[in-house]
């Protein structure tokens, strides 16, 4: 089966359907300028200062001095660094594909009509309309080694306690499972609005061919949610890299460097006590271009798979 | 007529400075603290505001935001007139020319304070702020569980307090007779309190800084002592895994829900521990175990004034009153915090919950020494506690030796100590 394709826009010979009157380029710009201010002030001017900040030797207080590759230099030595990018990789690794298929399980089995849909619909939902703080504290009053939930009933049980903040394997386990629970609301929620633009007419072809209900899924409804599967992948993708809060609340990086990602070390450095601007930026910087290159990867596999 | 006003945890969004060029009759100032910290602070600014017929804008936020709002606010000149900082922060601000100099206004009660926690508010010989308060940590303990543990005695003289080899079978038998959801006790050095284990470097007679604060010398015998011992609370099961130097939460509640047999507690908590553990059991409290000597940390925090305040003269006048020997006995018996001036130190102060315990905090208090007060006083502190804690709990629950830890906190430190320029007295 092939994805449907889209007919390309009749174009006039002088390009009259790219352009318009000058009153309506007017309009136009008239309309996009307020956007365009807001990403230039909040978005492409900060993100200009950063790329600047990062080739200076820059504290709070005080000009900074240009100090070339130094920066860099030192990231590339800088144990934490590599540690930090190794734990984000991990992180993502877990969350994303998980997150994504979580979503899709949840979706398909929320588009059918079960009774009080629309409830569990809501409780999966929830904890993406609570601020990430809350569902932070949240894991923290669950996982807290001592005083938490989850180590109370398994004491109630009879059974050990698990070590949930001081063993770094299972710290970054209970930040997974926050994020994951935090997440797969949102997934589900795009599967489920991609499900219902399902052509029923498919699915019934496919099982007028004798296709049961795990092939048709498989063979034909997966299939044809690629491009939400594409945007969720790299939302979430997206969002991995980015993880700062649940890390910040739940384990503070810790133990040791166990839970450390990217976010919280440019955060640490560029606003913790040493206020290391320059270096922070850096960090930030170096997560910028691997974000944007493993986006461009991700457009680059989509676009080959839509050919 | 004065007036005051108070915005509750108003937090990073809200400008927290009203301060305008020419304006001869308001003040702002921010503070953090407890809740009855926060509400002394609100008395003490009506006080003024009456005695002076001024206005004093108060401004409440959490104590982990204060720091990036004054910061951002030094940075954008929207910075409050007076703000309430800790000892370890301060020296960043007086090193970087952020604060006003308030030598002059300030010279009688530099008279009155001890010149060990002078030198907490001081840089290149100027006074920068007020040392409103001091506090420091003792071991608080259940009487009840360490005799059932069958711990005989405990320490109620200074010169009794355990050696770390007695306080070590003291921990053992206590761990022994815990229940499987408690411990022996726990050490209150996570979040911003790493450098609590400075003090037992400073019982081992080691220290942070070499004399001129230009070096590193804590990988030395002591530091090694030091590490092995405090080390050993995780290796020996004395101590929650969860206490490490980067817990996200504090070890008291798990003292108030009477899992810890001891703990390592500041002066500031006993008003909490009054509230949560009531009669539910006993508690009591006595000295911090010694080696090579006695130590305990400087804790505490200043009020200082921003030099570009837009008010300088009323800035230093409130800092004045907060200093003065009334406002300070006030704060200190309110919130059971321990004066800074030695006049106030010397009367017995009706503090409002605890009074019985404050004895012990203030001797405890007496065991700081000036080098000590330099050690955690840097321009660069703050960023070390950071560095502390990370190699600290690499150390506490991790693989790295104590040696490595050390030469890694050693480096680190080293790096700082850089643009420490001007610290040393």
């Amino acid at each position: 089966m092939t994805a449907p394709t889209v007919a390309p826009a009749e174009v006039s010979p002088q390009g009259a359907a790219m352009t318009g009157s000058p009153g309506q380029a007017r309009a136009a710009w008239g309309m996009l300028a307020p956007n365009l201010l807001l990403i230039g002030v909040f978005l492409a001017g900060p993100l200009a200062w950063a790329f600047a900040m990062a080739f200076q030797d820059k504290r709070s207080f005080g000009k900074g001095t240009w100090s070339g590759l130094d920066n860099l230099s030192r990231l590339f030595g800088d144990d934490v660094f590599w540690r930090a990018l190794l734990n984000t990789a991990i992180f993502t690794a877990a969350t994303v594909p998980v997150g994504v298929l979580l979503g899709l399980g949840l979706a398909l089995l929320m588009n059918k009509a079960l009774p009080g849909r629309g409830v569990f619909r809501t409780i999966v939902y929830l904890p993406i309309v609570v601020s990430s703080l809350v569902t932070s504290l949240v894991g923290l009053l669950l996982f807290d080694e001592s005083v938490g939930i989850i180590n109370g009933i398994l004491r109630d049980l009879g059974l050990a306690d698990v070590s949930w903040q001081s063993d770094g394997a299972l710290a970054m386990t209970s930040v997974v499972v926050m994020t994951l629970w935090s997440r797969i609301g949102f997934s589900m929620v795009i599967y489920i609005a991609a499900l219902q633009d399902v052509d029923p007419q498919v699915i019934e072809a496919a099982e007028v061919d004798g296709a049961r209900a795990w092939q048709v899924t498989r063979r034909v409804v997966v299939p044809l949610l690629r491009p939400t599967t594409f945007f969720l992948v790299l939302v979430n993708l997206i969002w991995s890299f980015q993880v700062f809060d649940v890390v910040y609340v739940m384990t503070n990086g810790g133990p040791g460097y166990s839970t450390t990602m990217l976010v919280t070390y440019a955060y640490d450095e560029g606003f913790g006590p040493a206020r290391n601007f320059g270096y922070g930026a850096t960090v930030g910087v170096v997560l910028f271009v691997i974000i944007g290159a493993l986006t461009l990867l991700q457009l680059r596999r989509n676009a080959r798979a839509e050919a | 007529m004065g007036a005051v006003s108070l915005s509750g945890c108003a937090g990073l969004t809200r400008r927290v400075s009203s301060t305008s060029s020419g304006s001869t009759d308001r003040v702002t100032m921010q503070v953090y603290g407890t809740d009855v910290e926060t509400k002394v602070y609100a008395r003490l600014a009506e006080q003024f505001s009456s005695e002076r017929g001024v206005t004093v804008d108060l401004t409440v936020v959490p104590f982990a935001d204060f720091a990036t709002g004054v910061d951002a606010g030094l940075l954008s000149g929207t910075a409050p007139d007076v703000f309430r900082v800790d000892y370890p922060t301060m020296g960043l601000y007086a090193s970087t020319d952020q604060l006003l100099d308030v030598t002059d206004p300030l010279e009688e009660l530099a008279g009155d304070v001890r010149p060990s926690l002078l030198r907490a508010v001081t840089y290149g010989k100027r006074l920068y702020g007020v040392p409103q308060h001091v506090d420091t940590s003792a071991l608080v303990y259940r009487p009840d569980v360490l005799r059932d543990a069958g711990v005989g005695a405990v320490p109620d003289r200074p010169e009794d307090a355990w050696s770390w080899e007695e306080f070590g079978d003291v921990a053992s038998k206590v761990r022994d007779a815990s229940p499987e959801d408690g411990s022996a006790f726990a050490v209150n050095w996570q979040a911003a309190g790493a450098f609590r284990w400075l003090t037992w470097l400073f019982m081992a007679g080691g220290h942070l800084y070499d004399e001129k604060l230009e070096k590193a010398v804590l990988d030395d015998d002591a530091g090694v002592r030091a590490l092995e011992f405090t080390r050993s609370f995780f290796d020996n099961e004395w101590v929650p895994r969860s206490t490490s130097t980067k817990s996200p939460t504090y070890p008291d509640a798990q003292f108030t829900a009477g899992r810890l047999g001891m703990l390592f507690a500041g002066n500031f908590l006993v008003p909490a521990f009054a509230d949560t553990i009531g009669d539910r059991f006993e508690y009591a409290v006595t000295y911090q175990p010694r080696d090579e000597r006695r130590a305990s940390e400087l804790g505490g925090n200043a009020i200082v004034a921003t030099r570009d305040s837009g008010n300088p003269e009323l800035a230093a006048e409130l800092l004045v009153y907060l200093g003065s020997s009334d406002a300070m006995k006030q704060f200190c018996e309110a919130s059971v915090l321990l004066p800074t001036r030695e006049s106030l130190a010397a009367q017995d102060l009706d503090f409002a919950v605890g009074g019985d315990l404050m004895g012990v905090y203030a001797d405890q208090v007496s065991t700081i020494e000036d080098r000590d007060v330099a050690d955690v006083t840097t321009p660069t502190f703050a960023e070390v506690n950071v560095d502390l804690a990370n190699e600290l709990e690499s150390c506490f629950l991790g693989d790295s030796s104590p040696q490595d830890t050390l030469g890694a906190i050693a480096d680190k430190v080293d790096a700082a100590a850089l643009l420490n320029d001007g610290a040393a007295p």
